[in-house]
Formats: C-alpha cells, structure tokens, sequence
C-alpha cells in the first residue's frame, strides 16, 4: 500500500510541474500550447549540456530554468502573442510547429543517443517498508516546495489576484491597473522554469532523450484537462489522479481480483491509462473536474 | 402565436428577466422598447433558444418550446436577428442566402449528392429568390461579394434578408434600423408590413421611435427585465412609467419631448 | 530514378487523399482533428488483415471505409459538449490508443512487427509497370476524392458546414444542427483517408505501429496549411510539395556529408518551420479559399 503510493506521488511529481505551467499558461492565452512539453526536454537537455562542461549540477539546473523561461518568454512574443490573433485554432497548430522544430533541433544537437545526467547512484532507503532513493525524496521535497511557493503566489499576492482575474476575465485586469503584457511575461518566465525543473527531474531518474517532451504530451494534458485547464491548483490534483490511475494499471491483478490465476493489465497499455482518462472525465465533466465555470458552447 | 408567461432568467444573482409576460398574435408587430440594459436581447436570447430559460414557459404555435434547442425553434419557424451580425469573409453574400434557403435538398448530403438534378433545380429557384429579396434590400450588386465585406448597415439587411429566406413564421428582430441608411428604412417597414399581411409575427426590439411609430402597433416596455408599460406607440411617450424608465426620474411636466431626445 | 519518381509520386497521392479528408474536415467545418492517422491506420490494416485472410483486396479496403466511418461517428460524438481545444486534444489521445492497440494485439495487427507478406494488388506485374498500375489506381481514387470534396463543399451541405465554422451562431439561428452536421462531416471524410491508408498498405506491402505515429497527423495538417486550408485543390497542392520536399531532403546526404540523425532533424525542421512559415506569414495558404460565385442562372 504504501509502495503504491510512493510509485503514485512519483508519477506526479513527473507530471505535476508541467501540468500547473501548462495550466497557468493556458489561463493567460487561451489556447492549450502543445510546445509547452518541449520546454521540459529543453530544460533537461540544457541541464546535461551545461553539467557536461563541468558546471556544478546544481548551478546547471538554475542556468537551464533561467534559459527555459526566456526561451518561453521569446517564443511567446515573437509567435504565440501575433499566432492567438487569427484565433485559438491557429495558434494551436502554431503551437505544434514549434513543437516539431523543437524536436529537430533536439536530435540536431544532442543526436538520438539518451544523455545521463552526471548523478551517483545512491542506494534506496526503506520508507515504510518500500525502497525510495534520496533523489527522490529530494525531488518530491523540492516539488512540494514549489508548489506551495505558487499557492502562495496566487492566492496572497497582487500578481496572483491578477493572474486569477485574468483567467476568468480579461477586460478586468486592465481595469486592475496591471499591464497584461508583464503579466504574459512572467507568466511565460514562471511555466518555462517549472518546465524546465519537471524535465529535469524526469531526466534525472530517467534519462534525457529527443522524445522526453513529445512523450509527456498527452499525460501533461491529461493532467491539465482533468484538472480543468484554467486552474493551476487543479492541474496538481489532476497530475495525481493520472498518477493514481496509472499505478493502479501497473499494480492491480485483475486475476487476483476476479479470484483466478494472477493477471495483470498488459504494460503495452499503460499510456492509454490517461488518455481514456481524458475521455472519461471530459463526457463526464466537459470542463474538468476542479472548476465551477460552465460554458455552453 | 407566441405566449410567454412568466418568464425568469437569472445571470449569477442578477435577475435579467423578471416575471416576463408577453403574448404577440400572427399578424402582429409588436415594438421591444426600454433603456439600454433592460433585458431586451437577453429576452429575445431565451424566446429563441440561443440562452436557456430560467423559470417560466414560452409558447409557440401552440407548443411549448422553452428549453428546446436553437436549431429546433428556428426549424419551427420562430427566427431571430442579431444585433451586431458577424459574416464569414469566405463566403459570398448569395451563400448565405442559400444557407438560409433550400428547404427541400437542405444539408441531407443523400439528396446532394444522389439527386444532383433536383437540387440544381432547387438551387436555382431559390438563387432567384434569393436575388429578388437582395435587390429589395439593395443589396443586388454585392451579391457575389464576400459577406465580410459588407458594412455594418448591410450586415444587417443582409441578416434579415437570410431570415426571410427561412420563410418565417415569426421574427424575433434586434435593432433591424441601426446602422442602416435612413433611406433604406422605409423599405424594410414595406417588407415588415408584407409579411404581417401574409400571417406573420414580429417582435422588434427598436430603438428608433421615429420607426417604432411606423411600423409596430403596440410596444411593450421593459425596464430592469420587468414588463413596465403595454401600449401603443402613441402613448408611449406621454406614458409615466416609460419616462421613468428611461430617465430613472418622473419626466417635468413640459411634454413630450424629452424621450424622444434620450431614446434616439 | 524513374521508379524513385514513381514511388513519390504514388505516396504524395495517397497524402494527397489523406489531407483532402482532413481538409474536409478542418478546413471546411472547421474540425480540429489530431488523431486523423487513426483513419489511415484503420484503412491500411483492414486492407493486411482482409489480405492475410485471403479475402480479396476491394473487401478490405470497404472494410476499413466502414470502421473509419463508425469511428468517425465516434469521436464525433464525444465532442458533443467540448470546446473545439479539448477535443482536438481528445482526438489525439484516441488516435494513440488505436496505435496502441496496433502494437499490442499480436493476433490482429502482427503487434510492433506489423503485417506484412499479405497478397498486395498487381502482385503479378512486375517491377515498373507495377508502380504505374498503382499509380493509375491511386490518381484515379484521387480525382474522383477530389471531385466529391468540391461537390460537397460547394453543395448545400458544404456551404452550411462553412458557414457553422465560421459563425457558428448565425448558422444555428438559422435552423441549422451543428452536431449532426460535423457528425455527418467526419462520417463521411474518414473513409477517404481509410482509403489512403489501405492505398498505401497495398502499395508498400506492410504496415506497422510506426506508420501511426502523430507526427504523420501533422504532417497532414502541414499540408493542408500550406496548400490552403478549405481548398481541396490547394490541399493536394500542399501534399504533393511537402512529400516532394519530405522524400527530396535526405537527398542531401548524397552531396553533404551529414549524420543520420542530422538528416532526420532536417526532415521534421522542414515540415515544422513550413507550417509555422505559412501560419504567419499566410495564413490561407498557397491556393486560399474564395467565395464560390453563383448566378442568377444557376
């Protein structure tokens, strides 16, 4: 049980950070931006490059955030900001050519070899009766940190009451007397560095590969959609809820539980574990689960 | 021909409509008036489906139609306006004509696509009524023009001319005079007065009394969602509680001319 | 060479019905749709597993119109109550649960090794001639796609679906049910794109999970953006340069010493920074979509 659950919180660790940027992001332009995964194999990459040089790895992921959101904030500018003006549609299928050239520019420069981030392996200790590394302790620490720093952020700061008003109105946040602009800004700054930190700490029990971003895509959105896409806060619960449910597909013997032989769901299947997830929820509760607005389109 | 009896709409815990009652005949022309924010569009909104109705019934043609969808109560024969009508650039104005037309081949894509002949037949019929409708309207020589073109004021004849390609049973118009050439205005009263002659209902939501007076045989006021005043055009000014609504005050006892001023 | 000619030129047809499916789609009622490899993948697997069941080829490739059409239907009416975002993304996961299905369900679709020594058409004819025979076959399902695309379009079905993509609440005002009309859109549009998927699973003589990947869907919507996006015309356009340039890049690797990887990266940067090109700096693609003129003659 409590294995379980640490196998579930690790998955949402993987997902959570991507999914509340993909959130935030998704509050300020309306349009859900496909490149937005892609910031966290950028971010993981950088992170390798500039260990690789030497650099201590804690500084290589500061300099690797601190890269990814101004890459976040360029790309927002240059493409998202001028995109979003010939309608969400476009700016989606804007979102997804950058995407791709991401990716190109990836296998360009790193090539398809997967990349190791330069840690000692660590032996796991028990929790409970389950193996957990120190890393993971340390990134699921690091995780909860961040998160509660944003809650922080949105819910007892100007700039939170701004970025809240901004999601469910726009004209009200020029009447709030905050320039949208620097808001978009660090907004922008703020999801690229969360993207960048959930890349790396995929990178770093994992590795880094070409795909890492393209591979995130549907779980990220999974999260984001079931949490209702507008609420940040939201996309944490739905990160846990694809977690939960994606565990559980590794983890339950269906055979067991219909009293025959041990049989386990095919492992081939576990991605589809958040997209019928994305189905399910959005029959169900068109706008997600974690928001009170309803729209009628 | 269309009954409404107390009917509700609330937006969070602002109540747009209050206590709504209304009842247009076939043959009617019935005036909308109030102040801006009075509920006008939002009733007009609801009457066609487009909002869904919070309390109250609404009938038409002798059935209940409050909570059917949009596309149903326009089948039905009950068509509204809008009052700032967005048009595609990809289309032409003749296009969207015929989307309001073709009732026979309609979007079936078996009768497209199997009967070639008869659809092309239906479509020239209708391209014909579609011309005749869009000279009375002068909007002849754009015909083939992209609608998104057009100005505001033809946007708006444009529209009512899609809905009398519906062949309406009953017209649900929001401010069909704003924006339009002031020339053009006695043209569409002569095609508002057509179609009553031929059985329809209007319910106009007007701001222009000049044409309120002209056209429609009785206003009905509303002011903060409720009916305030059911008149006729003639003593709407002289009325009190139109005044008031209009002005949030008692009108001073020069006359008259004080509404006509603030209304236009 | 010649036959090298011949080879793109048959493929650049097959994604030449594929974006004319889409186009209908997307680009005519205004459906997001990112799973469309799913259509594809339905048609060419139908074709392999009806081969390997000696049924004859014409049965696979209804077949795989059918399942299409009901998938079609499907996902159709999942977007009931969806925002136009959502379900965009929603068609994405379903076209990767179909490729997931390819690659675990051994049984039916051969798993990650796909299917492939199943008869093929022109099995008999011999090297060449065969590529023209399909190359007939597959101009000649183009044309008659083709000419059925613009007749719906232009149709009062088509015209009603343009004007649900573009205002939506104009068309229902006018009695228009905009969920049966994209409904009936994609029901009949992903039949073309099964039959692209069953053309080229006939043509090449196999098809595997990787044939299903979502980056083919965007590759598809490159095309249509680029050849202009609710013109069919503009749509095979679109399909015939970005196959020319896709199939024309590693071409490079024969004059410039280059890696693998690097020359794979030059593939996806062509199709990504082309889309993104067109996206903003012309929108309505190469050939745009114009208002269709009608006389008072008909």
């Amino acid at each position: 049980m409590i294995g379980f659950l640490i196998d579930m919180l690790l998955r949402a660790n993987d997902l959570a950070l991507l999914a509340v940027g993909l959130s935030l992001v998704y509050s300020l332009v309306s349009f859900p931006n496909v490149a937005h995964v892609q910031y966290a194999a950028s971010g993981a990459f950088a992170a390798w490059a500039i260990a690789d040089r030497g650099v201590p790895l804690w500084l290589a992921i500061v300099l690797s955030m601190a890269l990814t959101s101004i890459a976040a904030v360029v790309l927002h500018r240059a493409i998202f900001d001028r995109l979003i003006r010939s309608g969400p549609p476009v700016a989606m299928i804007g979102s997804l050519a950058v995407a791709m050239i991401a990716v190109s520019g990836f296998l360009a420069i790193f090539g398809s070899r997967p990349r190791r981030l330069p840690l000692a392996m660590e032996a796991p200790t028990m929790v409970a009766g389950a193996p957990v590394t120190p890393l993971a302790l340390w990134t699921l620490s690091g995780t909860a940190l961040l998160l509660a720093g944003l809650t922080m952020l949105l819910y007892f700061t100007p700039f939170g009451r701004a970025l809240r008003a901004l999601a469910a109105n726009r004209t009200l946040t020029a009447a709030c007397g905050i320039d949208p602009k620097r808001l978009a800004d660090a907004v922008c700054a703020l999801s690229g560095a969360f993207a960048a930190l959930g890349g790396i700490i995929i990178a770093a029990s994992k590795q880094t590969y070409v795909l890492l971003g393209s591979d995130l895509l549907l779980p990220v959105f999974a999260a984001a959609i079931v949490g209702g896409l507008r609420n940040p806060l939201g996309a944490f619960g739905g990160a846990l809820i694809i977690a939960f449910g994606e565990t559980l597909m590794t983890n339950l013997d269906v055979g067991a539980a219909l009293g025959r032989q041990s049989w386990f769901l095919p492992l081939g299947y576990l991605p589809a574990a958040s997209f019928s997830l994305i189905a399910i929820i959005l029959l169900w509760r068109p706008e997600g689960l974690f928001t009170r607005k309803t729209r009628s389109v | 021909m269309l009954e409404v009896r107390g009917l509700s709409r609330h937006f969070g815990g602002v109540a747009a409509l209050r206590h709504v009652d209304l009842r247009v005949r076939a043959g009617e022309i019935v005036a909308l008036v109030g102040p801006n924010g009075s509920g006008k569009t939002t009733l007009l909104n609801v009457l066609s489906g487009f909002l869904p109705a919070g309390a109250g019934t609404i009938a038409f043609a002798g059935r209940v139609i409050a909570g059917l969808p949009a596309a149903r109560i326009a089948r039905l024969g009950l068509i509204r306006t809008f009052q700032l009508p967005a048009m595609p650039c990809g289309m032409s104005v003749l296009e969207l004509m015929l989307c309001g037309g073709m009732p026979m081949t309609g979007t079936s894509i078996w009768n497209n696509v199997a009967h070639p002949r008869a659809s092309k037949q239906e479509t020239r019929r209708e391209i014909d009524r579609a011309f005749g409708l869009l000279e009375r309207m002068q909007l002849g020589p754009s015909a083939n023009q992209s609608a998104g073109l057009l100005s505001g004021g033809q946007k708006k004849l444009l529209s009512f001319a899609m809905a009398l390609m519906m062949r309406p049973k009953f017209l649900l118009l929001d401010e069909p005079t704003s924006g339009v050439n002031p020339k053009l205005h006695a043209d569409l009263a002569v095609q508002i007065h057509l179609l009553r002659d031929e059985g329809a209902g209007f319910l106009i939501v007007e701001h222009n009394m000049e044409f309120v007076r002209q056209v429609c045989e009785r206003c009905v006021v509303l002011d903060k969602g409720q009916v305030v005043a059911n008149c006729s055009p003639a003593e709407l000014q002289s009325d009190a509680r139109v005044v008031e609504a209009y002005l949030g005050r008692p009108l001073p006892a020069r006359g008259a001319g004080g509404l006509e001023s603030v209304a236009l | 060479m010649f036959e090298f000619a011949i080879h793109v030129v048959i493929v650049a047809l097959i994604y030449g019905l594929s974006a004319i499916s889409l186009n209908l789609q997307a680009g005519v009622a205004g459906l997001l749709n990112f799973g469309q490899v799913a259509f594809f993948g339905m048609g060419a697997y139908a074709l392999a597993i009806a081969a390997k069941a000696g049924l004859p080829w014409p049965v696979g490739i209804l077949a795989g119109m059918a399942v299409a059409s009901l998938a079609g239907a499907g996902i159709g009416l999942l977007g009931r109550n969806l925002a136009a975002e959502y379900w965009a993304i929603s068609t994405l996961a379903l076209a990767e649960i179909v490729r997931l299905i390819a690659l675990n369900e051994d049984w039916l679709s051969g798993g990650p090794q796909g299917l492939g020594g199943f008869p093929i058409p022109f099995d008999g004819v011999e090297g060449v001639r065969r590529g023209l025979a399909i190359l007939g076959l597959c101009l000649f399902v183009l044309i008659a796609s083709l000419g059925l695309a613009i007749y719906l379009t232009r149709s009062q079905f088509g015209r009603v679906l343009r004007l649900v993509r573009d205002q939506p609440a104009l068309a229902r005002s006018l009695g228009h049910d905009l969920m049966s009309l994209k409904l009936r859109m994609l029901m009949i549009s992903a039949p073309i794109a099964a039959i692209s998927g069953s053309l080229y699973a006939g043509y090449i003589g196999y098809i595997g999970p990787d044939q299903l990947l979502p980056f083919e869907t965007f590759l598809v919507w490159t095309m249509i953006v680029i050849g202009g996006s609710g013109n069919h015309l503009g749509a095979v356009l679109g399909a015939v340069i970005v196959e020319f340039l896709y199939a024309g890049s590693p071409l490079i690797k024969e004059y410039v010493d280059i890696s693998y990887d690097l020359a794979a990266s030059l593939r996806i940067l062509l199709v990504g920074a082309g889309l993104l090109a067109f996206l903003m700096l012309r929108t309505q693609g190469l050939i745009p979509e114009r208002p269709a003129r009608l006389d008072a003659r008909g």
